[in-house]
C-alpha cells in the first residue's frame, strides 16, 4: 500500500513539474501586448523620458465621422517631475496626393516623477474615400487613415506613437 | 497542514506549487516593442537577408526606374514623380501631387522624361502629354514637350515617343537628347499604341496596339525606325489583352498575356497572364519555355546585357507572388526570393532592373492588418506597412544558370 502511494505522489509530482514548467515556457513565447510601446529612437540621451500608452480597444472604436475623440496615457518614466509637456496629433491619409493633415494640439501642464497624466483629443476623422474606378497607377484600395501622436518636453525630447487605421 | 508533513516533503510541496504558481502566472502585461528599423540600410523584410529599402512611408509607390549611372532611382508616389539618391533618404519631387505619372524614362543623369497629366489621365477624353524634368541647381524645371502621347520608350538613338488622339491612329516621333521632336514618322499606325520598347541596336521599336474599336491590346506591330515602316507580328484571339511592354531577348520578343476579367466575373480575383514569346519577325505566339505551365505572371523586364528577364510572379495560381529570373537560352527559372510574408506588387511596370545587372528592384508591402496598428516610430520611417521599393541582389550575368 505504502509502495502504491509513494509511486502515485511520485507520479503526480512528476506531473505538475512537467506542467509547471511547460507553462513557464509558453509564458516566456507569448507575444508581447502592443498596448505600451518604448519610446521611440528620438529621445535624447540626456533628457527625460516620457511613454505614451493606448488603448487598442479605443482605437478599434474609431470611426471616420467627425467628433472622434481619443484618450491616452503620458508617463513620466524619469526622477523628475515634467512640466508643460507638448502633444501633437496629426491625422492625414495614407493617400499622400491629398494634402488634407491636420494638427491638434495640446499642452500637460504637470506629471510627476513615476506618474502619468491622462489626454484626451477631440479631432474628426474623414470619410474613407471609395475605390472607384482610376487608372492603374493609383491606389485601387480605400486608403487607411493614420494617426501621429507625439509628447516633446520642453528639453526637447519626443516619443512618438503612429497609428494606422484598416479601412 | 504543513506542520502534520517533514520537512523534506514540505520543501517539495512548496517547489511543486512555486513552479505550477510561476508557470500560471502571465508574463508582464506591457512588454515593450523594438522600435522599426529605419529605412536605410539592409534588412530582411521577407524579401531576403541581402534586400535593401529603397523608401519608406505612406503612399501607393510603382514604376521604379533607374538613372543611367544608378545613382538615382525615380518612382511614382500616389500618381505624382519623386526621385531620391540610392544612398540617401532625401526624396526629390518632380511634379505637383495632383499630377499623374504613367511612365517615366532617365534620358540623362539629371534629366527624366514623364508621361501623365493633371488627373484623370491616359484616357482618349483626357490624353496624357510628355514632360521634360531637370534638376538645375535647387529648382525643378517641369516643361511639356508633347502633347497627346500614349507611350514612350528609350533606345540607342533617343526617346521614341507614339502620338495620338483617340483610338483610331497613332504615329511615332523620335526625340533628341533634350527631348524636342527630331523626326516624325509619316506612316501611321491603326489603333492606339499602348506601350513600345526599342530594340537593343535601336532600329526597331516593338508595339503593342489596341486596334480601333478593339477593347483588347491585342496586335503587336514592329515599327522599323530607319525606313519608317511598320508591319504586325503577332495578334492574340479570344478575348486575350497584352500587358505591359515587351521585351526583347535574343531573336525572340516575350511579352505576358492572357485574358482580361470582365465585369461578370471580376470576383477580386487576379486575372491569370502568361507569358509568350514570339520571333521577331513574326508569328504564332508560344508559351514562354522553362517557366512551366502554371507559372502566373504578372511583369518581366529584360536584363540591361538582354540576357535574362526578372519576373513577377508565381509558380501557380495558388502560389505566393516572388521574383524569378529566366534565362531564356538555358530555359531555366531561378526563384530570387522564396517569400511568403509580403506582398509584392504586381502592376506591369512595379519592378526595374539596376543599371549594371547586379539587382532588380520591386515594390512591396506586409499584409494589411485588420485591426488597428500602433508603431514606436514616424509614419515616414515606417516600411512594410505600406508598399516600398526594395532592391533585391540577383548576381551578374556570370552567376545564371547556364
Amino acid at each position: 500500500m505504502r509502495d502504491i502511494v509513494f509511486w502515485l505522489s511520485g507520479a503526480t509530482l512528476a506531473f505538475l513539474l512537467t506542467a509547471g514548467a511547460f507553462l513557464i515556457l509558453a509564458n516566456l513565447a507569448t507575444a508581447p501586448s502592443e498596448k505600451r510601446l518604448n519610446p521611440d529612437q528620438a529621445r535624447g540621451e540626456s533628457g527625460q523620458a516620457v511613454d505614451l500608452i493606448l488603448d487598442r480597444e479605443r482605437l478599434a472604436s474609431l470611426e471616420p465621422l467627425p467628433d472622434q475623440s481619443l484618450e491616452l496615457e503620458v508617463e513620466n518614466e524619469g526622477t523628475e517631475q515634467l512640466s508643460d509637456v507638448n502633444m501633437t496629433l496629426s491625422v492625414a491619409s495614407e493617400n499622400t496626393a491629398l494634402s488634407d493633415r491636420r494638427y491638434y494640439r495640446q499642452t500637460v501642464e504637470k506629471i510627476p516623477a513615476g506618474e502619468t497624466a491622462s489626454v484626451r483629443f477631440e479631432f474628426d476623422l474623414p470619410a474613407r474615400e471609395d475605390p472607384v474606378a482610376k487608372p492603374p497607377t493609383e491606389n485601387p484600395e480605400p486608403s487607411r487613415e493614420i494617426l501621429e501622436i507625439r509628447a516633446t518636453t520642453p528639453e526637447g525630447d519626443s516619443t512618438v506613437r503612429t497609428v494606422i487605421l484598416p479601412p | 497542514m504543513l506542520s502534520r508533513i517533514g520537512p523534506a516533503k514540505r520543501v517539495a510541496v512548496l517547489s511543486v506549487a512555486a513552479v505550477f504558481m510561476a508557470g500560471c502566472t502571465h508574463a508582464e502585461k506591457e512588454v515593450s516593442i523594438a522600435p522599426l528599423v529605419p529605412a536605410a540600410g539592409r534588412l530582411d523584410p521577407g524579401l531576403g537577408p541581402e534586400t535593401r529599402a529603397l523608401s519608406s512611408g505612406p503612399g501607393y509607390k510603382g514604376s521604379p526606374s533607374w538613372s543611367p549611372g544608378g545613382a538615382r532611382i525615380a518612382f511614382t508616389v500616389d500618381g505624382y514623380v519623386v526621385d531620391r539618391p540610392t544612398d540617401s533618404e532625401e526624396p526629390r519631387r518632380w511634379t505637383t501631387r495632383d499630377f499623374t505619372a504613367e511612365d517615366t524614362e532617365w534620358i540623362s543623369e539629371d534629366t527624366l522624361m514623364i508621361l501623365g497629366a493633371a488627373s484623370p489621365t491616359g484616357t482618349e477624353e483626357s490624353p496624357s502629354s510628355l514632360y521634360r524634368t531637370r534638376a538645375e541647381g535647387d529648382s525643378l524645371e517641369l516643361e511639356r514637350i508633347e502633347k497627346e502621347v500614349s507611350a514612350i520608350g528609350t533606345g540607342r538613338g533617343g526617346l521614341i515617343l507614339a502620338r495620338g488622339r483617340g483610338a483610331s491612329e497613332s504615329r511615332l516621333a523620335l526625340t533628341r537628347g533634350n527631348g524636342d521632336v527630331r523626326r516624325l514618322y509619316s506612316e501611321s499606325i491603326k489603333g492606339r499604341v499602348a506601350s513600345l520598347s526599342v530594340s537593343p541596336d535601336g532600329d526597331e521599336a516593338v508595339l503593342t496596339v489596341r486596334p480601333p474599336g478593339d477593347l483588347q491590346t491585342s496586335r503587336l506591330h514592329m515599327f522599323d525606325l530607319r525606313k519608317g515602316r511598320v508591319r504586325e507580328i503577332t495578334r492574340l484571339d479570344g478575348n486575350r489583352e497584352i500587358l505591359g511592354t515587351p521585351q526583347w531577348t535574343g531573336q525572340y520578343l516575350y511579352f505576358v498575356a492572357g485574358v482580361k476579367n470582365t465585369p461578370l466575373d471580376r470576383d477580386g480575383s487576379e486575372p491569370l497572364y502568361e507569358i509568350f514569346r514570339v520571333p521577331e519577325e513574326g508569328g504564332a505566339p508560344e508559351p514562354a519555355p522553362g517557366v512551366g505551365e502554371d507559372f502566373v505572371a504578372t511583369s518581366i523586364r529584360v536584363s540591361p546585357d538582354g540576357e535574362r528577364l526578372a519576373i513577377i510572379g508565381r509558380l501557380s495560381p495558388q502560389a505566393p507572388t516572388n521574383l524569378y529570373v529566366l534565362d531564356p537560352l538555358a530555359e531555366d527559372l531561378t526563384a530570387v526570393t522564396t517569400n511568403e510574408d509580403m506582398e509584392i506588387k504586381t502592376g506591369p511596370d512595379d519592378l526595374a532592373w539596376s543599371p549594371g545587372g547586379q539587382s532588380v528592384v520591386v515594390v512591396a508591402r506586409g499584409t494589411p492588418s485588420t485591426e488597428p496598428e500602433v508603431h514606436a516610430a514616424p509614419a515616414v520611417r515606417l516600411l512594410e506597412d505600406f508598399y516600398n521599393l526594395y532592391e533585391i541582389p540577383v548576381g551578374g550575368p556570370e552567376d545564371a544558370p547556364r
